[in-house]
């Protein structure tokens, strides 16, 4: 009974990880004919694959640099300077994460139509991924700079000077900084989205994870075991860029201790900067947050109706248009994005318990489904979970759980989570160990302890952790794009617009779901009270 | 009332040794305080007894096994209270829920009353954010108090709390176990704290039990080296130990020690050593200056820096010639290293 929680936590990492994944390994290398490793001999052959490794490379590099200026300076200028407003732009450092890369996407081509630029080619996919992910890199520079000692800076301040001050303080807060351009990279080379969009707004132009995706969409068409597999087999090198690069950023994540309660830098005065300083914080929101919803509104206005005007009476229209076409896909989008955060929270707490204790070493496990591209772990899912031996056996009476939600909210839950894992972890580490061994002492039962003392302190890491699975959950496409349920959801229907048109319905839709990915987070504030800490 | 019986306690932190083998009987109504240097194990024995670390060996608590090879009694039903260093407290929860938690049983008149015993009455709907560093301390007490315990378990409990406070804290602590006849266990590095709550001393070093005995007895007869300096403030000058019958020290010779297979080193008590025309010893003086008992100088004897009565003629930077009272005496450095190298 004391093991039921982890051994149900266990039961789901197998079936919605551990499975898919080995699947997808046995099957590159165990054909009808038995052992080959055929397949891998095509690996990186086509001169298309090297093509796309390098796009990919190249685009998460420049990505990564966009993303380490725009969130990087943003969390510099916010928690380390006097500029104006600098306490209310700060927590928006993490904002643009609510908006999906591909609706970021469709709002600058959108300006690109209006203002005559194309939106097209290895630049702007790089600067649109690279506004998308940039919210890491701030939200883990900012944590960087919490968790320097004031009297350390000032203690070389007061000895050397400013600038060996400065240099001692980049030093310290460079793990986290490089971190957060690992989550970055991770980020945006397993991303498909966004260059596929391009690929269809503009010229011909390809990245591995597309590719991949590419290759699945096609593997029909192949006969052999090696053209079957090709796409698994295409992602291996993704997949070791990825797991090298968290391997580095949780290690460097780990070197910053929040545990004590230190005094805080002291903000640098910018003098005559300090407004002309307010222009980066503002491109960088307005690229993340203020382009998409105004074009977003735009669409939703009529604006792309050549035969009537924009206006209120147009908004109205198009939201009940898109209450009557799409509330269903709204709806669903909510129910599985909230049955998500709750499946991660459910699922991360055992396991948080027992890589803030005995075994450490889950912490770092748990991560694999962020190593792994999503649209690699939807493949997965669709190999084990749509496979003939499944279907024969349990859905005979369980009834079709492939085509359903629930299959959806678990892959989901699968993907995201790490963020429940990390975030439990860390705030499980942050408590005293004596909080919890003084209750182990009391005369009551373990499920009482854990509901009266170990959940009530776990929850401002806990209800974190769901808001971030929330929003992600309403925003996730790549799942959703391989998922037969995935195609009721309103990131799928927007990824249409792309394609089909509908721009005002889908502009309607989309800021309905931003006000939902806005609200439900603001309204767990309220009814807790608590600050959302441990997101970092 | 309980007595607590320990034999061949090895606890471990991953793959290192931070205690044991470790035998210790401990009478039932005791107050018993286990003393040493940091790191040397003595919160993890503490979290032994408890059954909040695992350890091989055997304990015993009042004749119950709770902790051998085949059985292991859960901490909630060893009826021990623990005080924790930093407190432990639930910082979401009132002290009154504290007390309501920590033992379901106890009526709201009784947890009044143990809040009255502790000073905290009024203070039932406070939250330890509200409370001060004495309150804190004053509500963990109470909570260990709450479930009725048979053995009290004080980690440090003193630690965090300013001079003053410590007396106050110090004498509650011994009202409170006397008049509920519980046997005592407690956990300190300070020589002061330890010989205010408890009758008998456990000398911790490096895992290993070095010494046990009455308060009295270990400060006027220590076994080893380090626990006079450790207890009594001993300065220790090594000597060397040869085959001969006796062992020279500064202070003359005395009659070599059976055990010679570690280093020994002559123990001067606070005090033994006196200043005296005709002494011996040739020591300089560093400082002089004014303590409780009386006018004192800190001098240097052969590199060891000792305090010596002063009758107002020392002066800083003189040389002096000091004596003992008494034979001088020779104990072993570490008995716990010598046992670890047979």
């Amino acid at each position: 009974m004391r093991h039921l929680p982890l051994s149900l936590a266990a039961t789901f990492c197998v079936l919605f990880l551990g499975a898919p994944l080995l699947v997808m390994a046995w099957s590159t290398v165990f054909s009808e004919d038995g052992f080959t490793l055929q397949a891998y001999g095509q690996l990186l052959a086509e001169p298309i694959d090297r093509l796309q490794m390098r796009n990919t490379l190249a685009l998460g590099a420049t990505s990564t640099v966009i993303a380490l200026l725009l969130g990087g300076g943003h969390a510099f200028l916010t928690h380390r300077t006097d500029m104006p407003g600098a306490a209310w732009l700060a927590p928006l450092g993490a904002a643009p994460l609510a908006i999906p890369p591909i609706v970021v996407a469709m709002g600058f081509s959108d300006l690109g139509k209006t203002w005559g630029f194309s939106v097209s080619g290895f630049m702007i996919c790089a600067l649109l991924l690279g506004i998308s992910y940039a919210p890491l890199v701030a939200v883990m520079t900012a944590r960087g700079l919490r968790s320097v000692d004031g009297r350390a800076y000032e203690a070389v301040l007061l000895t050397r000077g400013r600038a060996p001050a400065e240099r001692m303080l980049l030093r310290m807060v460079r793990p986290e900084i490089a971190a957060g351009c690992l989550f970055a990279l991770v980020f945006v080379v397993s991303e498909h989205g966004v260059p596929e969009f391009l690929t269809v707004k503009g010229k011909t132009w390809h990245t591995y994870a597309e590719g991949v995706f590419a290759r699945w969409t096609r593997r029909a068409t192949g006969v052999s075991h090696a053209d079957l597999v090709s796409p698994i087999v295409a992602a291996v090198p993704l997949l070791l860029i990825i797991a090298v690069a968290l391997f580095f950023a949780l290690r460097l994540r780990a070197h910053t201790d929040l545990r004590s309660v230190r005094p805080p830098l002291p903000r640098r005065s910018l003098g005559r900067l300090r407004i002309p300083a307010l222009l980066l914080p503002l491109v960088y929101l307005g690229a993340g947050i203020g382009v998409p919803l105004v074009v977003l509104s735009r669409w939703a206005a009529g604006s792309t109706q050549v035969d009537t005007p924009m206006g209120f009476a147009q908004v109205r229209h198009n939201v009940q248009a898109a209450f009557s076409q799409a509330g269903t896909d709204l709806t669903t989008t909510i129910v599985v994005a909230a049955a998500t955060a709750v499946l991660v929270l459910l699922i991360a707490m055992p396991i948080a318990f027992r890589a803030a204790g005995r075994w450490p070493v889950l912490q770092h496990l748990s991560v694999v489904p962020i190593a792994v591209p999503a649209i690699l772990l939807g493949m997965g899912l669709v190999k084990v979970w749509n496979s003939p031996l499944v279907a024969d056996w349990l859905y005979s009476w369980s009834g079709d759980f492939y085509g359903t939600a629930g299959l959806l909210t678990c892959g989901y839950a699968a993907r995201f989570l790490p963020f429940g894992v990390l975030a439990l972890t860390q705030s499980l580490q942050r408590q005293a160990a004596s909080v919890g061994e003084a209750a182990q002492l009391s005369a009551r039962t373990p499920l009482a302890r854990f509901l009266r003392i170990r959940l009530p302190l776990l929850m401002p890491a806990g209800w974190s952790a769901m808001c971030l699975v929330f929003v992600l959950g309403l925003r996730e496409l790549d799942l959703a794009v391989v998922l037969p349920a995935g195609n009721e959801t309103v990131v799928r229907r927007l990824s249409n617009v792309v394609h089909f048109g509908g721009e005002d319905m889908g502009g309607a839709l989309a800021l309905m779901l931003l006000g939902v990915a806005v609200l439900v987070p603001l309204i767990v504030v309220l009814v807790t009270g608590r600050r959302l800490t441990s997101l970092s | 009332m309980s007595s607590i019986e320990i034999q061949n306690l090895v606890a471990r932190h991953g793959s290192g040794f931070v205690l044991g083998p470790c035998d210790l009987s401990l009478a039932a109504g005791s107050r018993t305080a286990v003393i040493g240097p940091s790191g040397c194990g003595k919160t993890t024995l503490l979290r032994c007894i408890a059954g909040l670390h695992p350890g091989e060996g055997r304990i015993a608590l009042d004749g119950q096994l709770v902790n051998d090879p085949k059985r292991i009694v859960p901490p909630s039903a060893r009826r021990i209270g623990f005080v924790f260093q930093d407190g432990g407290l639930w910082p979401h929860l009132s002290v009154a829920e504290h007390l309501s938690f920590a033992s379901p049983g106890l009526g709201t008149q009784a947890a009044e009353e143990l809040l009255a015993q502790v000073g905290l009455a009024g203070r039932s709907r406070a939250r330890p954010g509200e409370l001060s560093g004495g309150e804190a301390q004053r509500l963990a007490l109470a909570r260990a108090l709450a479930g009725d315990p048979r053995i009290l378990l004080l980690d440090e409990p003193l630690h965090s709390v300013d001079t003053a406070l410590r007396g106050q804290l110090g004498v509650l602590i011994r009202k409170l176990v006397d008049a509920r006849g519980l046997t005592l266990v407690l956990v300190t590095h300070d020589r002061d704290e330890a010989l205010a709550l408890a009758d008998q001393l456990v000398i911790l070093k490096s895992g290993k039990v070095l010494e046990t005995g009455s308060a009295d007895t270990l400060l006027q007869q220590p076994r080893t080296a380090f626990g006079a300096a450790f207890l009594a403030g001993a300065t220790c000058v090594p000597v060397s130990v040869n085959g001969g019958a006796t062992v020279a020290t500064p202070f003359g010779p005395v009659p070599s020690p059976a055990d010679r297979s570690c280093p020994h080193a002559l123990v001067l008590l606070p005090g033994e050593v006196v200043v005296r025309g005709d002494g011996p010893v040739e020591a300089r003086v560093l400082s002089v200056f004014g303590a409780a008992d009386g006018a004192r100088a800190l001098i240097d004897l052969g590199g060891h820096a000792m305090q010596v009565p002063n009758d107002g003629t020392l002066r800083i930077g003189t040389t002096v010639r000091v004596a003992l009272r008494g034979a001088p005496r020779v104990l072993p450095m570490d008995r716990s290293e010598q046992e670890a190298n047979a």
